[in-house]
């Protein structure tokens, strides 16, 4: 876990180092900005690559499962009623993304509790709160002028009060991978054979999925729906590691989300700039992570018929 | 020694219980195979010793209740089913199965030189070391069903229930198991289900033949062999006995 932070003071100090003359304030929100690209990376892949062990699915992250805007939604409402406060839309974040990630496990659970069943019951509940949270925004506009950008996902929200808040879902996932990361490579290898070496299945899946929910659903309070991430970052993990060892997954996978935010932070506010102002880096993302969804969906579909 | 005492599970409230007051006792150092038809109870029986299961009853193992020992009930007793082992989805490779084996008797975060041993020396036994590297969605489903096997050897258990361990073998394969079994058998306790009534006869020493989920028969070889009758109607086929080499031996007769 000691490469990703590394990586992280390293981009950071590029950050300061290249930002010559500027005045404090610049600097200061460059900083900010920089870190909170890093850290919500390093939280959305480590969550992506806890979910998809949990559940046994590469096929998901939290925007696909419906934790994304089922806390985007519960964010919306809290600014709705309190305004926009850290601690509030905090805690306001977690209800939701956890309210729509056990919609989401049931209906899957359901249907037959296939990797590809929780695409399916992900995609209905993400439409049931991203359809919420669209109704809901001409009414939280006017209480917190950057909801548009939080439904897109950007860093140029960023605050410093933001970046250090953003280390509470840091310090959640890193409980997690010393806590789970052995246990998750037992897991993959079926329930009945985990209960075998004494490790009961439920209670991993269920300890996995409610730390990386709750860590992934805070980084939406803040910054929005930062999709693809969380199932891209994983992938190239494992493909570049050829192991699903989730001891040295998780930190790559981390490292590897980190680089790809802070990636799409820096185009978002290099690529015409001059012309329109910002794209979103969650657009970015999106325009990057969907056919790379598509491709290992076909892949997985087309395959095999397990 | 494995004994139970009164075993009943029942996986749903409203279905018929899957195992019924079922009480043998199954001697250390021989192969014990449980026989009988689908839906019998063989691989409820076994999972209920494993731990994997909730049951009613008693199980004792070498004295003590299986419920008691906790974490040590894992080490001791190793259960491996080809049916219950996914492959892995995410690239799985054979070294890392076997490695996740070592669960119960890890110690520590990180692998061990020791642990890497461990597996490296189950794969030798059972002819798998040439395939450490590969992936598990690779293998032929007989090259699994020795991995499978392998991680029931990686941590070294007392007991080990092995569910049809003879399906999807060659026949060289499955000659190779019943004398790699039987020589296994002197310092552990083996526990085999088969559907294979023959290959059962060439390699166990006790037999224990569950209908219904109830137990019908125990005993060693001769007084199965003797017992054709009891088999006949369990399994509803008839069966021949055959001498080969002095050694009475059942065939079921094909129509």
């Amino acid at each position: 876990m000691s490469a990703p932070l590394i990586l992280i003071a390293g981009l950071l100090w590029l950050t300061i180092a290249t930002s010559g003359d500027q005045p404090n304030f610049i600097i200061l929100y460059r900083v900010s900005r920089a870190l909170s690209s890093l850290l919500t990376g390093f939280v959305l892949a480590a969550s992506g690559c806890m979910l998809q062990s949990a559940l046994r699915s590469p096929l998901v992250d939290h925007y696909i499962l419906g934790i994304g805007s089922g806390a985007l939604f519960s964010t919306y409402i809290a600014i709705l009623l309190v305004g926009y406060s850290l601690p509030h839309v905090t805690i306001a974040s977690v209800v939701g993304g956890l309210i729509a990630l056990s919609l989401t496990t049931l209906l899957a659970e359901k249907m037959s509790g296939s990797d590809i069943a929780y695409v399916l019951a992900g995609l209905g509940v993400t439409a049931l709160f991203t359809g919420l949270a669209s109704f809901t925004q001409f009414f939280v506009i006017s209480r917190y002028q950057y909801a548009v950008f939080l439904m897109l996902g950007s860093f140029s929200i960023a605050t410093l009060d933001k970046a250090i808040y953003a280390l509470i879902p840091v310090g959640l996932v890193l409980a997690g991978y010393a806590l789970l990361a052995k246990e998750l490579n037992v897991l993959l290898y079926g329930d009945d054979y985990s209960r075998q070496l004494g490790l009961d299945p439920r209670r991993v899946r269920a300890t996995t999925s409610i730390l990386a929910g709750v860590a992934s659903s805070i980084t939406v309070a803040y910054f929005g729906l930062v999709g693809f991430i969380g199932l891209v970052s994983p992938h190239i993990a494992r493909l570049l590691l050829k192991t699903p060892d989730n001891r040295v997954v998780i930190p790559a996978s981390s490292t590897i989300g980190s680089i790809l935010a802070y990636s799409a932070d820096l185009l978002s506010r290099s690529i015409a700039v001059y012309t329109m102002s910002e794209v979103p880096a969650g657009s970015i993302l999106f325009l990057v992570g969907a056919p790379f969804f598509l491709v290992i969906l076909l892949a997985r579909l087309a395959g095999s018929s397990k | 020694m494995i004994v139970t005492r009164d075993l009943t599970v029942t996986y749903r409230p409203g279905l018929p219980p899957a195992l019924i007051d079922v009480s043998v006792e199954i001697e250390s150092n021989t192969v014990t195979c449980i026989i009988g038809p689908n839906a019998s109870g063989k691989t409820t029986l076994m999972k209920a010793i494993a731990g994997i299961i909730e049951y009613r009853g008693r199980i004792l193992i070498d004295g003590k209740d299986a419920r008691e020992l906790g974490r040590e009930l894992h080490k001791m007793v190793a259960y491996a089913s080809l049916v219950d082992t996914a492959r892995g989805t995410m690239a799985s490779r054979v070294i890392h199965f076997l490695l996740s084996s070592l669960y119960p008797v890890k110690r520590g975060f990180w692998d061990r030189s020791e642990d890497v041993e461990l597996v490296v020396k189950a794969a030798r036994r059972v002819g798998v070391e040439h395939l450490l590297d590969r992936r598990l969605d690779e293998l032929s489903a007989g090259e699994l069903q020795r991995v499978v096997l392998a991680g029931a050897l990686v941590r070294e258990p007392k007991v080990i229930l092995l569910d049809e361990p003879d399906a999807h073998l060659d026949i060289a394969g499955k000659v190779w198991l019943s004398s790699y079994l039987k020589s296994l058998s002197k310092g552990h306790t083996i526990v085999v289900s088969t559907h294979d009534v023959l290959y059962a006869l060439n390699t166990c020493t006790y037999y224990v033949l569950l209908n219904r989920g109830r137990v019908v028969f125990v005993g060693a070889r001769e007084d199965l062999v003797s017992s054709k009758k009891l088999l006949e109607e369990v399994y509803g086929v008839s069966f021949e006995v055959v001498d080969i080499g002095g050694e009475k031996l059942l065939i079921a007769k094909y129509a």
